[in-house]
C-alpha cells in the first residue's frame, strides 16, 4: 500500500468540549474520504452516549489519504482516544502506537489537567507533540496566556502554536502540513518476526471480536497463523483491513500500519488492549512492553427494582462485557434489596455509562448503592482480604489492619479559585505534595484516599471553581488508616445497603449527615420510621420520620370509580422505585445517600 | 364448584347537571346556566331507560337517587313527571328511598314541599358551611343564613329523612372554627351528616392555583379527628370513611354502591354497574356534555355512551375499594357473590393488612379499624391488578 516514509501515526489529545471530534472531522473531510452526505456530525464517536456527552470510551481509528504541498501522497492513520481519566490505560495504549499528537487547548479556557496528563504519558512514549490552540474564533480566545500555561505547565514549546478553529474550518491545512512535517514516519523491520500492539478490540454480532492493531515490525495478511504474546492464544487471521472510517479489506498490513484484523477471537479477553500479537510459526522475542491487567477501583451493588428482572439484568451485563473487559460483576444478594450484582468500574465516569447503558438499552431500571472503592483488610489471623461491600468487613475484632486505597490528584484551577479547592481537599483529608503557579492557573497536586473522592468529590470540585478546576489522578499506594464500619438501622433492622466505611474521626458527623438526609428522603408514611447510625453496637445519630396520618379520598361520585382508580394507579407507580423493608418504603436516591451527605 | 356471580340489589342514579355557578373546588360533571331544557332533558332521560331495560328485566328497584348539578333547580313538575315514567317503566319496592340534591338557594327553598309531593322523601343540602367568610373562599352562591332558611324548609315541608353536606379543612380554617361550623350543623339536628375534608381535584380552579390558608396535613387530621369524636358523642354513627347517621338514617342509595351492589345509571355522563349473571360485570357511561347526551338519547341509536366488562382480574380491587368504605366491611360470602371469585384470592393481602391494623377478622367478617379507614387508598391500591406495562419495552404495543 503505502511506503513507510508516507505513514504518519497521530491521536488527538484535547479535553471534553475542546473541539477534538470536529476537528477530526475536518480531517476527514479535507481528505475527502467521506461524501458530505456521509458526513454525519462527529464520525468518530459512535455510540448514542458518546455522541451525546461529548466523550470517546472506544479508541477509534481511521486512515486518510493527504495531498501534502510537497506533492506526495501520504497516509494518516489518526487514532481517536478516550479522554477521561478512567481510560487512562486506554489512551496510553492508543499513544503507544503514535509517533506524534496533536494537542488541542481550547483557546479561551486554557489547559486541563487530563490533558496535561495526557501530554505526560505521550512524552513517555517519546512522541512529537504539536500545539493547536483551537476556537480561536471566539471573542474570548486569549492565545498568548493559553500558550503560556502550556509551555509552564506542559512544558512545551508554543511559540509556534497552531492558531484554529475546526469549527470555522481555520487552520486546517496547517496542522496536516506540520504533521508532514514534524512528526516522523513509523519505524520498524518489515523483515523481523511480527509485533503487533493490540490498542482496541471490540465484539461485532456479526464477524465475531475486531481487533485494532499497530504494526510495528513485520507485517500481518490473512492466512497467518498469529499468537497472543501474553495470553498465549493461537488464531488464524481471517481478514485484514483499515478505516477510512468504512471498514475497507486490504491484503495486508504492513510495517508502521494501523488496521484491524479479524481471527475468530471469540471474546475480547482473548485478544486483550496492550497485547502483541505475533507470528505462531516465527515469534517474536519479547512482546512490545506496556501490558497490565486493568483492575477495576470502584465498586457499587445494582438491583433490579423489579425482581424479577434479575435474569434479564445478568444477560444484559454479559453483553456489556463483551465490549468492556474493564467491567466486573458478580452475584450479590442484600436483605434490603434482593437479589442483584456487585459491580466493578474503572471510575465514576465508567460508573456513569454502563449504569445508562443498562437502563437506556436493556430498558432495565435499577437501584444502585453507594460507589465505594477496595479495601485491603488484613485478620487478626494472618490472612488477607479484599473488601469491596462495606457489608462484608468482618467484625472489629478479627481484624488487625484496614487499609484503603489512595491516589496521587494533580489538579488544575485558575488561581481565585485555589483557596476553595485547597480546603476542599483538607476536607477530605488530602495531604499536600505539590504547589505550582503558572499563567493564569495553579498546579495542586494531593494525595487523597479514593473513598473520600468517589463519593462527590468531582461535583464538589466543580461547583467550588465555578466548574473551572480540572483533575487527573493516578493509583499510588494502600496506606493503613483508623476505618471503622458505619451501619445504618431503619426501625431497628440493619439496612446492608447502606453500610459504609469511613475514618474514625469523621464517622460522628457524617453519620448526622447521613441520618438527616434520609429524614429528607423517607417519605412520611403510614408508620414512624426510626433511622439510626451506629458503629457496632453504639448509636451515633438518631432522627425520626413521624407517620403520615391518613390517605383517603372523601368522596366518589355517583358511582363512578376511574377516577379514584385513576389516582390510587398513580400513587402505586410512584412507589415501585421503592424498596419495602420492613413496614418502610424506601425511595431509591435513599441508597445514595451517603454520596450527599457533604452538601448540606 | 367454580363460584357463580350473583346479580345484588338495583339502585337507579339520575344525574341533573346544571348549576347556577360551578364551584372552584368542585369537579363533578355540571355545567353553569341560567336556564336549561328540562322538559327535553326529562325526554332524553326516558329514553335513555328504555335502552337500558332489557339489561335489568324482572329486577325490583330499591332506591333512587337525583344527583348533580344542583337536581333542586329543576321544576317539581318536572321531577313529578320524570317520578311517574319511571314508576311506569320499573319494578319499584314498596316505600324504597328517593333522594334529591338540594342547594341553599332562596329559589330551590321554597320548592321543597313540592318534590316531596312528587315523590321526593329525602334531601341531601350542600351547606358545606355556616360561616360567610369560607363560603366566600369556596365560591358558593348561598351564605350562612340561606342554609339556616333550606334547613327550616326541610322541616316545613315534612322531611324527616335528609342529610347536610358539611366541609371541613377550608382555606384560613382553623380547629375552633371548624369545631364552630359543626355545633351550627349540630344545632339544626340533622339526622345524617357527611363531613368531608376539601380536596384540590385534578382539573378544577382550586387545584390549578390552591387558595391561601388550606390546613396542613396534620392539622386537617387534627380537626378530622375533633369533627368526628364530636358527631360520635352526639349520637351520628360513622358507618362509612365520610358518612354518620342516626342508626336507621343511613343512605341507603349511596351504601348499596359501598356494598358493590348494582345501579343502573342515567343521565349526563351518568356511571353505571349492572350485574349479569353467567356473562360478567358491566360498566357503562353516558356522554358527559348534556347538549350530545340529549341529541343521542332522542336519536335513533340502540345504544348510547359507552360501556365494557370488568374484567375478572379487576373485580377484587373494585369490590374493596368500595367495601372497604364502610365501617361494616364485608363478609367472604358477599366478596364471592359480589365477584365471583373465591375469597382466599384476596387473603394473603387481608392477613397483611390485619398484622398492621389496617382490618379485623371476625366470624368471616373483615372490617377496615379507624385507622384501616384513614388508609383506605393505601390498602386498596394493594388490590390493583399487576400493569402488565413496561413503558421500555413495550411503547409500541397496541392497546
Amino acid at each position: 500500500m503505502s511506503e513507510q516514509s508516507l505513514i504518519r501515526n497521530f491521536s488527538i489529545i484535547a479535553h471534553v468540549d475542546h473541539g477534538k471530534s470536529t476537528l477530526a472531522d475536518q480531517f476527514i473531510r479535507l481528505c475527502g474520504a467521506l461524501s458530505d452526505r456521509e458526513m454525519s456530525q462527529q464520525v468518530l464517536d459512535t455510540m448514542d452516549i458518546e455522541r451525546e456527552r461529548g466523550i470517546t470510551i472506544k479508541a477509534q481509528s481511521v486512515r486518510l489519504s493527504y495531498r501534502a504541498d510537497d506533492g506526495k501522497l501520504y497516509a494518516f492513520n489518526l487514532i481517536d482516544t478516550p479522554g477521561h481519566v478512567d481510560f487512562s490505560y486506554e489512551v496510553s495504549r492508543s499513544l503507544a502506537a503514535c509517533e506524534g499528537a496533536l494537542l488541542v487547548v481550547d483557546a479561551s479556557q486554557g489547559v486541563e489537567a487530563q490533558s496535561v496528563a495526557n501530554c505526560y504519558t505521550a512524552m513517555e512514549h517519546d512522541l512529537e507533540i504539536i500545539p493547536v490552540l483551537n476556537k480561536i474564533d471566539l471573542p474570548a480566545a486569549d492565545p498568548e496566556r493559553v500558550r503560556r500555561e502550556i509551555e509552564e505547565i506542559v512544558g512545551l514549546p508554543a511559540a509556534d502554536a497552531i492558531l484554529a478553529s475546526a469549527k470555522e474550518g481555520i487552520g486546517i491545512r496547517d496542522i496536516l502540513e506540520q504533521v508532514v512535517r514534524d512528526i516522523p514516519p513509523p519505524r520498524g523491520d518489515s523483515e523481523a518476526p511480527l509485533q503487533a500492539l493490540i490498542i482496541d478490540s471490540w465484539f461485532d454480532n456479526y464477524v465475531g471480536t475486531v481487533v485494532l492493531v499497530r504494526v510495528v515490525n513485520g507485517s500481518l495478511r490473512a492466512g497467518q497463523k498469529i499468537r497472543t504474546m501474553v495470553g498465549q492464544k493461537d488464531y488464524v487471521v481471517e481478514k485484514v483491513g483499515v478505516f477510512t472510517p468504512k471498514a475497507l479489506i486490504v491484503t495486508e498490513l504492513e510495517t508502521g500500519a494501523v488496521g484491524f484484523v479479524i481471527a475468530g477471537v471469540r471474546s475480547i479477553d482473548g485478544a486483550r488492549v496492550g497485547d502483541t500479537l505475533t507470528e505462531a510459526s516465527r515469534p517474536a522475542a519479547q512482546p512490545l512492553p506496556g501490558f497490565r491487567e486493568v483492575q477495576p477501583q470502584v465498586f457499587t451493588g445494582l438491583y433490579p427494582v423489579d425482581s424479577s428482572d434479575y435474569e434479564s439484568f445478568r444477560e444484559a451485563l454479559q453483553k456489556l462485557r463483551l465490549n468492556d473487559s474493564a467491567l466486573q460483576f458478580e452475584p450479590e444478594t442484600s436483605q434490603a434489596l434482593g437479589f442483584g450484582f456487585r459491580c466493578g468500574f474503572l471510575g465514576l465516569l465508567h460508573m456513569e455509562i454502563v449504569q445508562e447503558r443498562l437502563e437506556r438499552e436493556y430498558g432495565l431500571e435499577l437501584i444502585s448503592t453507594a460507589p465505594t472503592v477496595v479495601y485491603e483488610v488484613e485478620t487478626t489471623d494472618g490472612s488477607v482480604l479484599h473488601i469491596s461491600n462495606p457489608a462484608d468487613l468482618p467484625p472489629p475484632n478479627r481484624i488487625h489492619d484496614i487499609r484503603e486505597p489512595v491516589i496521587l490528584a494533580n489538579i488544575l484551577t485558575p488561581e481565585g479559585y485555589l483557596g476553595p479547592v485547597i480546603t476542599l481537599c483538607e476536607e477530605r483529608r488530602g495531604r499536600q505534595k505539590n504547589l505550582q503557579f503558572t499563567g493564569g492557573q495553579v498546579m495542586v497536586s494531593y494525595e487523597l484516599p479514593l473513598n473520600e473522592v468517589v463519593l462527590d468529590f468531582f461535583d464538589r470540585l466543580k461547583s467550588v471553581s465555578r466548574g473551572y478546576a480540572s483533575m487527573d489522578y493516578e493509583f499510588a499506594r494502600f496506606d493503613s488508616g483508623p476505618l471503622v464500619k458505619m451501619d445504618v438501622l431503619i426501625n431497628g433492622e440493619k439496612l446492608d445497603a447502606l453500610s459504609w466505611i469511613v475514618h474514625r474521626d469523621f464517622a460522628e458527623r457524617r453519620g448526622r449527615e447521613l441520618v438527616g438526609r434520609l429524614k429528607e428522603l423517607i417519605p412520611r408514611q403510614m408508620f414512624e420510621v426510626a433511622i439510626q447510625a451506629a458503629i457496632g453496637a453504639k448509636i451515633i445519630a438518631r432522627e425520626t420520620v413521624k407517620a403520615l396520618r391518613k390517605n383517603v379520598l372523601a368522596k366518589c361520585y355517583g358511582g363512578d370509580i376511574t377516577r379514584k382508580r385513576k389516582l390510587l394507579e398513580k400513587q402505586k407507580e410512584g412507589k415501585k422505585r421503592m424498596k419495602q423493608v420492613g413496614h418502610v418504603e424506601i425511595p431509591q436516591e435513599a441508597f445514595l445517600a451517603i454520596l450527599q451527605s457533604d452538601k448540606r | 364448584m367454580p363460584l357463580e356471580l350473583q346479580a345484588p340489589a338495583l339502585s337507579l342514579y339520575v344525574h341533573l347537571p346544571w348549576c347556577l355557578a360551578k364551584c372552584p373546588y368542585c369537579d363533578f360533571n355540571s355545567y353553569a346556566a341560567a336556564e336549561f331544557p328540562a322538559e327535553r332533558y326529562v325526554d332524553a332521560l326516558i329514553a335513555d331507560l328504555e335502552r337500558e331495560l332489557p339489561r335489568i328485566w324482572g329486577r325490583p328497584v330499591h332506591s333512587i337517587f337525583f344527583g348533580g348539578g344542583t337536581p333542586s333547580l329543576f321544576p317539581p313538575e318536572s321531577i313529578a313527571r320524570l317520578l311517574s315514567e319511571l314508576r311506569a317503566r320499573l319494578r319499584l319496592t314498596p316505600g324504597l328511598e328517593i333522594s334529591l340534591e338540594a342547594n341553599p338557594g332562596a329559589s330551590e327553598s321554597k320548592r321543597f314541599r313540592a318534590f316531596r309531593e312528587a315523590g321526593i322523601n329525602r334531601l341531601s343540602l350542600g351547606v358545606q358551611s355556616f360561616d360567610d367568610v369560607f363560603l366566600t373562599r369556596l365560591g358558593r352562591v348561598h351564605d350562612g343564613r340561606a342554609a339556616m332558611a333550606a334547613i327550616s324548609s326541610i322541616h316545613d315541608a315534612g322531611f324527616e329523612r335528609w342529610n347536610l353536606d358539611l366541609i371541613f379543612a377550608l382555606p384560613g380554617q382553623d380547629l375552633s372554627a371548624a369545631m364552630a361550623d359543626l355545633e351550627r350543623a349540630l344545632s339544626c339536628a340533622p339526622p345524617h351528616l357527611s363531613l368531608y375534608q376539601l380536596t384540590l381535584e385534578a382539573g378544577t380552579p382550586f387545584a390549578h392555583q390552591a387558595p391561601p390558608g388550606i390546613p396542613g396535613e396534620d392539622l386537617a387530621a387534627d380537626m378530622e379527628r375533633a369533627l368526628r369524636e364530636r358527631l360520635h358523642a352526639v349520637g351520628l354513627v360513622r358507618y362509612e370513611i365520610s358518612a354518620h347517621a342516626r342508626p336507621g338514617q343511613e343512605c341507603w342509595h349511596n351504601r348499596n354502591y359501598w356494598r358493590f351492589g348494582d345501579y343502573l345509571g342515567i343521565g349526563a355522563g351518568a356511571h353505571g354497574k349492572i350485574t349479569l349473571p353467567g356473562q360478567g360485570i358491566w360498566r357503562s357511561q353516558k356522554p358527559a356534555r348534556p347538549e350530545s347526551y340529549m341529541d343521542d338519547a332522542l336519536g335513533p341509536a340502540a345504544e348510547i355512551g359507552r360501556g365494557h366488562w370488568v374484567q375478572p382480574a379487576e373485580r377484587p380491587f373494585e369490590f374493596l375499594l368500595n367495601a372497604l368504605r364502610l365501617v361494616e366491611g364485608f363478609s367472604c360470602a358477599q366478596f364471592e357473590a359480589g365477584t365471583g371469585l373465591p375469597c382466599l384470592e384476596i387473603e394473603p393481602q387481608l392477613r397483611r393488612a390485619q398484622r398492621e391494623g389496617l382490618l379485623t377478622y371476625e366470624d368471616g367478617h373483615w372490617r377496615p379499624t379507624g385507622f384501616g379507614l384513614d388508609w383506605h387508598n393505601e390498602l386498596c391500591g394493594r388490590f390493583l391488578p399487576r400493569s402488565p406495562r413496561r413503558p421500555a419495552f413495550h411503547a409500541h404495543e397496541p392497546g
